[in-house]
């Protein structure tokens, strides 16, 4: 970037010879006053002005920018990253005591000399100072190693000389529904979201890329939606479907499939770091899951958004909360509990508090009000007073680094368990407590026989005794006794108590949740000095920034509403979630909907998902984004609405195939004129590969297990965990499942980029490492798998003769046949039809000739490799085959089937 | 951009040697902002701009060690070593951490006058604004176990419980003057490994991978061993790479076995089959590159690559029976046995194919008295990794590796002057003042930095923070600490977060 502007490149060297006579830290503050009568010479500001305009002629049309300069596009990126760190919102910070993230501190008049005159840039002492010949003098510092291009500066004066207008940070901005761009070309439009995307393309020239084919949709439609590969009968079934809204039914069965709410559940769980495990050192394991399902849920009956963040953020304090309501607050509590010996619960609680603080900015705001956690924000206005204003609606749960508090969640079968003995008890104890005047009378007659016959001994030497001989404990004995054995009442009572005691072991085998639940009486919030919690500061109510609507209106709420205590004056959790969904909150809709964009394209819109502050990058097709955010909040914060609408669209149905003609202009796609290829995520690697061998159990919700995994996975964790690795059904279920340890999780998760559960994820990397390759390759889940698959096509009942079309498709080299002649290959009748249908299990296409043949060949070199080596063959072969598969066969189709789940494309959402 | 970040850094550097830059006031603001948007990920750009017949290219740069050259060749390979800021002391680490907090005043740090007030209440002035994890407040002194004599031409002091290190004690260089933040083994961990007590950060051997790739072309860049009773608290999150992409996290090398998970091939499956398999995956993927044209197949493609050969080349590693009979007596080291010593001399095994950070531990140096004795376990422990530390340093110096290759010995914290109650008494975590010491890699040998008061209780002369001494790893190793960041959530991350300094006085 720089190398092509001269003046950055000299910038070191100059800067270079000034560092040895300078020393470093210290640049005498009162600059400004210095400058102020210096000014530089005009000849040289000539000299200056000319060169730039000399080389932004040259590089202006490379830019993408339009005539007209905006603040928000142009100017406030090049002033936040060079400039606002010390002339920004931390007043502690501010060097010369000068803002420019302000119009009103930019025109100050400061002694004289006024930063930025609009409409008039040479007056301006911002243009000066960024011009100045003298490195010394010269901004941005040459030790903060940054250096305004001559572009940026004449973006700079031409803003000026427009009269320097600051515009709200975009995202700030409340959401307005834009109006529809023109297009070129509407047939190439299916949708509202196609005329964003398509406008920018006509600007450029670019035509966006065909649909992809069929087979192609379908299998991208059934991993994104379902995290699942489409079956061959599906596949078959949308191929052959002529109805001309074959797509749209093929969408709306998807969002149907109860594996939706798996899919989509799973992308949350990483926003609200779930897992099974306390964390830190001991990391013992807790009980989450009651959360997990109600994740998956909620998303599978399509709650929408506003009330999906006010049940998790304030399902306490709703009237009369349900027990789902309840459970939903475990949004909060997948924070850590560190229960090492000698942990201050204070100190822990205090982070606990913290991270719900920043989880919430970034989740819901994508807002890094974390920073503010020690001192003003450097770039976004959030002042540390404003960053302990929002902690204090987190400081005054009950939970103290703690499991409590909890509820229980009994399955639905343990309900109607519970409820048939409560029933049943209530029934014993009313029968139980009916007068019975004969009751005496009996009680007499059994004395009598306890005499008589001295059986049992024990009793019968209570009655022995005189009445005021005998102990409390001897009374209570011989009463109980007579309770069981009273002929008329003796069988309601032994079966009460053996009820009673099957209602103590239900209650016991009745899973619990940690939820949410707020003090009687608020804790007295303070600011923590430097971010130190024994450094109690100013106290604090809770309220939102300033910069975003206020919280006021909510505020008032009356306790018909809510549950809050009516000790509670101030404003609560539940009304900070109100304020989160307003529709006049800037950020919410947005941010939410930018993510599930990022879901189905691999990139969001705004590429930082994460920071949609000053810092952050700004959306690529703003307009769309917006439109986005308005139809969502428009439709009822619908997910399952807002994701059909972006995947009926024609941008998302493009063919994801690169386009070298555009490898120069969009080489990373920003432009969507393709899809994009993306990697699918680490449990998702599992379920394709279950789901292809068809070993899946498909079942949803329930207590997290243990698929195999690799020994000595815990020679590295303080505590040995104990992996009781799943039997039967629960050895094939879905990733996200899988017991997730925070000290160590699952390998072949980790190694897939499951992130550290540690604090919240909005966005997963994508690695493509070695160590994956020996996890497809080796591991024994995964092995487990091929041998699966393999079996599963030899297998196969029905017809074989699924014709192979003589027209299909072929790749660049399908010379790749080999002409050597050496060996020729024989195949048996069925190799063709077994291996295209293992190739459709596994990527739901067909292979292209090439594929197919050099697959073949492979199957036929391992057929004769393990026709030689039988032991190795009979290794291989374990488990069931068909009878009339030979080990080398089987061998040698597992050994084919172990390819093609290796292949990236397997794993590959296209 | 982070690269040409780091390659503007290093013209400048180069000219001028490190500078310091303003510093910020607050102690959790950042390096200074403008790093790369989005690292991860974006392998396609490179392969974007340079058009799309480059796959042979990313194959050679993954596999090859000259890769450096390459614009952004963490996108090609995230592993391919690169130049840092400046030029290196050190090429690789070895970081022996003694999980628990070794006892300073019964190893390194002679303290005549506690022995002397041994079973008197400190003075109160000592104790004032301390917080401990389990003493409570009315503990009295307790005076060192052991005895101790000065050694070397240096005179640095060791008690009788090391009596190997007697050896190396003019190769080391003691800090006697560190001192940490938190005072629980989990987070006092982290901060030494990550600079945050909790968890999420990327761990020092993520951060250096990062910051300047592995030679190692078919070994992890990042290797973590472990020995003892028991795992290191805390966990993944030691050998996290936090934030930083996953490539970079260390990759725990088993006791047992071949160390990698997966390595070994199905059985049935010889060396042969998996060729075959190998090229088979290799050709169906360039296949489907030629018809798709994405460059992360050529990347899958150079993984499977890697992938095979590290299943030849693991084995070999981990055989240390190939070793000379004198070199397993020097470490006191026994074939097939899991031992600390053992993974002293894997950890040179490591380094000399490439590795870039090797990291071990060794457990339960948490001596708190009871059967946590400083009487009885405490000697166990030293006898467990004294040989082998020791040998180590011998062992890299006789093969003129050490002057690369930096040492690091020590705990996350160590332990109280004031004895805690259990029977026998024993020493609770103490974050004021503890122990280290450094060898090689540009470190000064036979000094010794730093002084305690005369209980042991508060340094008094020269203090090291933990995020200084991160400071000086990565300085060492040619990266500067203030401009080695990732930008995470909108924020440009360190491993030193806005602290740390240099130790200049420990440099050659």
């Amino acid at each position: 970037m720089s190398g092509d502007n001269p003046l950055s490149k000299s910038a070191p060297a100059r800067s270079r010879s000034r560092e040895t006579s300078r020393p470093t830290d210290n640049r005498p503050i009162p600059r400004r006053k210095e400058s102020a009568v210096r000014r530089a010479p005009f000849a040289q500001l000539i000299r200056i002005s000319t060169f730039v305009i000399l080389s932004s002629f040259v590089l202006c049309p490379s830019s993408f920018a339009d005539d007209t300069v905006s603040f928000n596009r142009d100017i406030r990126p090049i002033l936040s990253d060079n400039c606002f760190y010390c002339h920004g919102p931390d007043p502690k910070h501010r060097e010369a005591d000068l803002r420019l993230d302000t119009l009103k501190g930019v025109t100050e008049d400061r002694d004289g000399s006024v930063a930025v005159v609009p409409g008039d840039p040479d007056a301006s002492q911002l243009v000066q100072r960024i011009m100045d010949e003298d490195a010394d003098f010269r901004m941005p510092p040459p030790e903060t190693e940054k250096h305004l291009t001559s572009e940026q500066i004449d973006l700079l004066r031409r803003w000026i000389a427009a009269g320097a207008e600051y515009e709200q940070h975009w995202s700030f901005v409340s959401v307005q529904r834009p109006a529809l761009p023109s297009v070129r070309d509407a047939a190439l439009t299916r949708n509202a979201i196609d005329y964003f995307v398509l406008a920018k393309l006509d600007k450029r020239n670019i035509s966006p890329s065909p649909e992809a084919d069929r087979v192609t949709l379908i299998r991208r439609l059934s991993l994104d939606l379902l995290g699942l590969p489409p079956t061959p009968d599906e596949v078959d079934a949308f191929v052959g479907d002529t109805r001309p809204d074959a797509y749209e039914r093929l969408v709306e069965r998807l969002l149907a499939d109860p594996h939706f709410g798996q899919r989509w559940g799973r992308h949350w769980l990483d926003q609200a770091r779930y897992a099974d495990s306390n964390g830190y050192a001991p990391d013992g394991e807790r009980t989450m899951w009651p959360y997990r399902d109600w994740v998956i849920r909620a998303i599978n009956r399509d709650l929408p958004f506003d009330q999906f963040t006010i049940e998790q953020l304030a399902g306490d304090l709703l009237p009369n909360p349900t027990l789902e309501q309840l459970v939903a607050t475990g949004f909060h509590r997948n924070t850590l509990i560190n229960t090492e010996g000698g942990t201050k619960a204070d100190q822990f609680r205090v982070e606990q508090a913290k991270d719900r603080v920043d989880t919430t900015g970034t989740v819901w705001l994508a807002l890094t009000v974390g920073c503010a956690n020690c001192h003003t924000h450097k770039f976004d206005p959030i002042e540390q007073k404003e960053y302990y204003e929002l902690y204090a609606f987190f400081d005054s749960t009950q939970d103290q680094n703690s499991t409590t508090p909890t509820v229980s969640v009994p399955t639905a079968a343990q309900q109607t368990q519970l409820e048939q003995l409560n029933r049943r008890i209530a029934e014993l104890n009313k029968q139980l407590a009916e007068p019975d005047p004969q009751r005496p009378q009996r009680r007499a007659e059994w004395e009598r026989k306890l005499m008589e016959t001295a059986e049992p001994k024990d009793l019968a030497a209570i009655v022995a005794k005189p009445f005021d001989k005998r102990s409390k404990e001897e009374q209570a004995k011989l009463d109980q006794a007579f309770e069981r054995a009273d002929p008329l009442r003796g069988p309601l009572q032994v079966e009460l108590e053996s009820l009673d005691s099957k209602r103590k072991d239900l209650a016991k085998a009745i899973p619990t949740a940690m939820v949410m639940r707020e003090l009687a009486t608020p804790r007295d919030t303070r600011i923590h000095i430097r971010g130190d919690f024994l450094r109690p500061g100013d106290a604090v109510q809770p309220n939102v920034p300033a910069a975003l609507p206020s919280l006021i209106e909510v505020a008032l709420r009356s306790d018909a509403t809510s549950a809050v205590p009516s000790s509670i004056k101030r404003a609560t959790r539940l009304d900070f979630a109100n304020w989160l969904v307003r529709p006049n909150n800037p950020l919410t809709a947005r941010v939410y909907v930018n993510r599930v964009w990022m879901r189905l394209f691999g990139r969001g819109i705004v590429e930082t998902e994460n920071d949609f502050g000053m810092q952050g990058s700004p959306p690529a097709h703003p307009e769309l984004l917006d439109w986005l955010a308005a139809e969502f909040m428009h439709t009822g914060w619908s997910t399952k609405k807002l994701i059909e609408s972006i995947v009926t669209s024609a941008t998302y149905r493009q063919s994801s195939t690169a386009r070298k003609e555009l490898a120069r202009i969009d080489a990373r796609n920003d432009l969507l004129a393709r899809q994009n290829r993306i990697r699918v995520e680490a449990e998702i690697v599992r379920d394709v590969g279950l789901a292809a061998s068809g070993l899946l159990t498909d079942k949803l919700g329930g207590p997290s297990v243990f698929p195999p995994q690799p020994d000595g996975v815990y020679a590295f964790t303080q505590v040995q965990k104990s992996w009781r690795t799943s039997a039967g059904e629960d050895r094939y279920r879905r990733g996200m499942y899988t017991f997730l340890y925070r000290s160590a999780p699952h390998p072949m998760l980790t190694t897939f980029d499951v992130p550290s559960l540690n604090q919240t994820c909005t966005r997963r990397d994508r690695s493509n490492t070695p160590l994956q390759s020996l996890t497809m390759a080796n591991d024994e889940a995964m092995f487990e798998m091929t041998q699966a698959l393999a079996r599963r096509v030899l297998s196969r009942t029905g017809p074989l003769t699924r014709p192979i079309p003589s027209d299909l498709p072929s790749s660049q080299d399908t010379e790749s046949k080999q002409t050597d002649g050496s060996m020729e290959p024989s195949y048996s009748d069925d190799d063709t039809p077994h291996l295209v249908h293992m190739f459709r299990l596994c990527l739901a296409r067909e292979p292209i000739e090439a594929e197919r043949t050099f697959l073949l060949d492979y199957l036929n070199n391992q057929r004769q490799h393990f026709s030689a080596q039988p032991d190795a063959a009979k290794s291989i072969a374990v488990g069931d085959w068909p009878a009339d598969v030979s080990p080398a066969d089987a061998a040698a189709w597992t050994a084919t089937a172990r390819v093609l789940l290796n292949l990236d494309e397997f794993i590959t959402r296209e | 951009m982070n690269s040409d970040r780091m390659e503007q850094s290093n013209r400048n550097e180069a000219q001028n040697g490190p500078r310091r830059r303003r510093v910020c006031s607050g102690p959790l603001c950042h390096a200074l902002p403008g790093g790369a948007r989005l690292n991860a990920s974006t392998r396609r750009e490179f392969f974007g701009q340079a058009g799309l017949s480059v796959g042979a290219l990313g194959l050679a740069a993954l596999l090859g060690r000259d890769a450096a050259a390459a614009p952004d060749d963490r996108s090609v390979n995230p592993m391919a070593p690169r130049r840092g800021h400046y030029a290196p002391k050190a090429k690789a680490v070895i970081y022996l951490f003694m999980a628990g907090g070794p006892s300073q005043l019964e190893l390194f740090d002679e303290k005549p006058k506690l022995r002397e007030l041994s079973g008197q209440p400190p003075p109160p002035s000592f104790l004032e604004g301390k917080r401990f994890a389990f003493l409570k407040g009315d503990e009295t002194l307790l005076g060192p176990y052991q005895k101790f004599a000065r050694y070397g031409k240096s005179g640095a002091t060791l008690s009788d419980l090391l009596p190997f290190h007697r050896d190396i004690v003019d190769d080391i260089c003691f800090i006697k003057s560190m001192h940490t933040d938190v005072f629980n083994h989990g987070p006092a961990k982290m901060f030494m490994q990550t600079g945050s007590p909790q968890p999420g950060r990327p761990s020092m051997g993520s951060w250096v991978t990062y910051g300047i790739g592995s030679v190692a072309d078919n070994l992890p860049g990042f290797v973590v061993r472990q020995s003892g009773p028991r795992g290191p608290r805390a966990g993944s999150a030691l050998w996290s790479s936090g934030f930083l992409p996953t490539t970079y996290q260390g990759v725990p090398f088993r006791g047992q076995g071949d160390g990698i998970l997966n390595l070994n091939s199905p059985a049935g499956f010889d060396r042969a089959a998996q060729r075959a398999f190998t090229d088979a995956v290799e050709r169906m993927n360039q296949m489907r590159f030629d018809a798709v044209g994405d460059p992360e197949i050529q990347t899958r493609i150079a993984a499977y690559e890697m992938a095979f050969r590290m299943q030849a080349s693991a084995p070999e590693l981990m055989d240390i029976g190939s070793e000379s009979k004198e070199t397993l007596e020097m470490y006191g080291a026994e074939p097939g046995k899991a031992s600390f010593a053992n993974n002293a001399l894997l950890a040179r095994r490591l380094i000399e194919r490439g590795v870039r950070f090797v990291q071990l531990y060794h457990t339960s140096w948490d001596q708190h008295g009871g059967s946590e004795s400083l009487e009885q376990e405490l000697p166990l422990r030293c006898r467990e990794v004294d040989r082998g530390s020791a040998a180590l340093v011998k062992d890299l110096k006789q093969r003129g590796l050490l002057d690369e290759t930096l040492v690091i010995w020590g705990g996350e914290f160590g332990r109280t002057p004031m004895g805690e109650r259990r029977n026998p008494t024993g020493r609770d975590h103490h974050v004021d003042s503890y122990t280290m010491w450094l060898a090689g890699g540009g470190i000064r040998p036979g000094m010794t930095l730093g002084e305690t008061d005369e209980l042991g209780l508060s340094i008094t002369q020269d203090p090291v923070h933990v995020h200084d001494l991160q400071a000086t790893i990565l300085h060492l190793l040619g990266l500067n600490h203030e401009r080695l960041v990732f930008r995470f959530q909108g924020r440009d991350f360190r491993l030193t977060d806005v602290h740390g300094k240099v130790v200049q006085p420990i440099l050659m």
